[in-house]
């Protein structure tokens, strides 16, 4: 890995253990690899949103050109959201692409991430489906949001009507995610997810 | 570097001893001179109108990366090489830099003082004008002085006088061939 790439994140890495945030348990970074091209990210859900109480888990990779360009960050936890992708856990954030600026460091995209959990955009979505169901029906986006969060991240907040609804589908032969997937995206209608699954 | 690890200074942190309050001092410091880009103290210094420092090798980099699209990587502000300030530190000239593949870092702009003397009239007219008068007239003075040196002795009075004409005429006719010989010998 070209030097000045290993020799800033050793550097981003001590300034992100000596941060604020992490003395609030709200970022966290751990090394992968030993030349500083693998790391994994680690970010709180922010306070009153759907995702408060779930830890996010990150992938994120180093390329050689950094901080020329951006690093390629991923979720690892499933998530529920506008931006991020409820299969791949690809994201859509412009400083992660076309927006990077060399300035800018792993503590501030992970405190990028952090901020749009709370404020989604969703006239710029990475999951349409998503995007639909938070301009459509908010009140079941933050719930299906939250369960995702109780189930995936260890949040506090679920609905029981959702657990019964997983609970149908798994029993006639779904995966708990093939499950979730499918109701969250048909908006806990049982009927159109069993369809979605089989039809 | 050999920095210590400290904790962050916030009011949750845990205590810290008084050396390490010290240290944290002395990064702070040493941070506010640390290249935006490489993260490190920057080499070959410039900084750029919106006030942020960068290595030049850095800088210069980032510029290449995305050349359509030129903006300061910490404010995003407009940037552009001719538009950067080199930091010229005391004692540091042309320390080699071992990313030194890069273009030299653009050399400072000078500007003479302004002097705010009555250099008022220096147009062309003026200034031809001021040069044949010059040019002309000091050696027919000197001449004539010198001629006057030479004959303070007042019987000489009325050769002078009868001489006088004579020898202005001689003069006014070197001082229109100077003149002739600067119109048309240049």
């Amino acid at each position: 890995m070209a030097n000045i790439a290993s020799q800033r994140i050793k550097r981003e890495f001590k300034e992100v253990i000596r941060s604020e945030e992490v003395a609030r348990c709200s970022i966290k970074v751990e090394l992968l690899d030993d030349n500083y091209s693998q790391l994994k990210g680690e970010i709180a859900g922010p306070p009153d949103t759907p995702y408060e109480g779930g830890k996010f888990l990150l992938e994120i990779k180093v390329p050689e050109t950094y901080p020329f360009n951006p690093p390629k960050v991923k979720f690892l936890t499933k998530v529920w959201h506008p931006n991020i992708s409820s299969v791949t856990g690809a994201i859509c954030l412009d400083i992660l692409k076309d927006q990077w600026a060399a300035a800018m460091t792993l503590r501030t995209v992970l405190l990028s991430l952090q901020a749009l959990m709370a404020s989604p955009e969703p006239d710029d979505p990475q999951d349409a489906v998503v995007a639909r169901q938070y301009k459509g029906f908010p009140e079941i986006f933050i719930s299906t949001a939250e369960h995702w969060t109780n189930i995936y991240a260890g949040g506090s907040r679920k609905k029981e009507e959702y657990s019964k609804k997983i609970e149908r589908l798994m029993g006639i032969g779904c995966n708990m995610d093939q499950a979730l997937v499918a109701l969250s995206g048909c908006n806990w209608d049982l009927d159109k997810a069993i369809e979605q699954i089989f039809g | 570097m050999n920095r210590k690890p400290t904790t962050a200074s916030s009011s949750n942190s845990l205590p810290t001893d008084n050396s390490k309050n010290n240290g944290d001092e002395k990064d702070k410091g040493d941070q506010m001179f640390e290249c935006n880009i490489c993260l490190d103290t920057a080499k070959d210094a410039v900084i750029s109108m919106c006030g942020h420092l960068f290595c030049w090798p850095c800088l210069h980099q980032w510029l290449e990366t995305r050349p359509n699209k030129k903006l300061c990587p910490v404010c995003k502000s407009g940037i552009s090489k001719e538009k950067v300030i080199p930091l010229y530190g005391r004692g540091s000239t042309n320390q080699e830099d071992p990313r030194n593949k890069v273009p030299p870092r653009p050399s400072g702009q000078r500007a003479e003082a302004e002097t705010g003397s009555g250099f008022g009239g220096f147009g062309f007219g003026d200034g031809s004008f001021q040069v044949s008068i010059g040019i002309g007239a000091f050696p027919f003075n000197l001449l004539v002085s010198a001629f006057n040196f030479t004959s303070h002795n007042p019987s000489d009075n009325q050769v002078e006088n009868d001489r006088g004409p004579v020898i202005s005429k001689i003069f006014l006719f070197l001082a229109f061939a100077l003149v002739f010989w600067m119109i048309f010998g240049l």
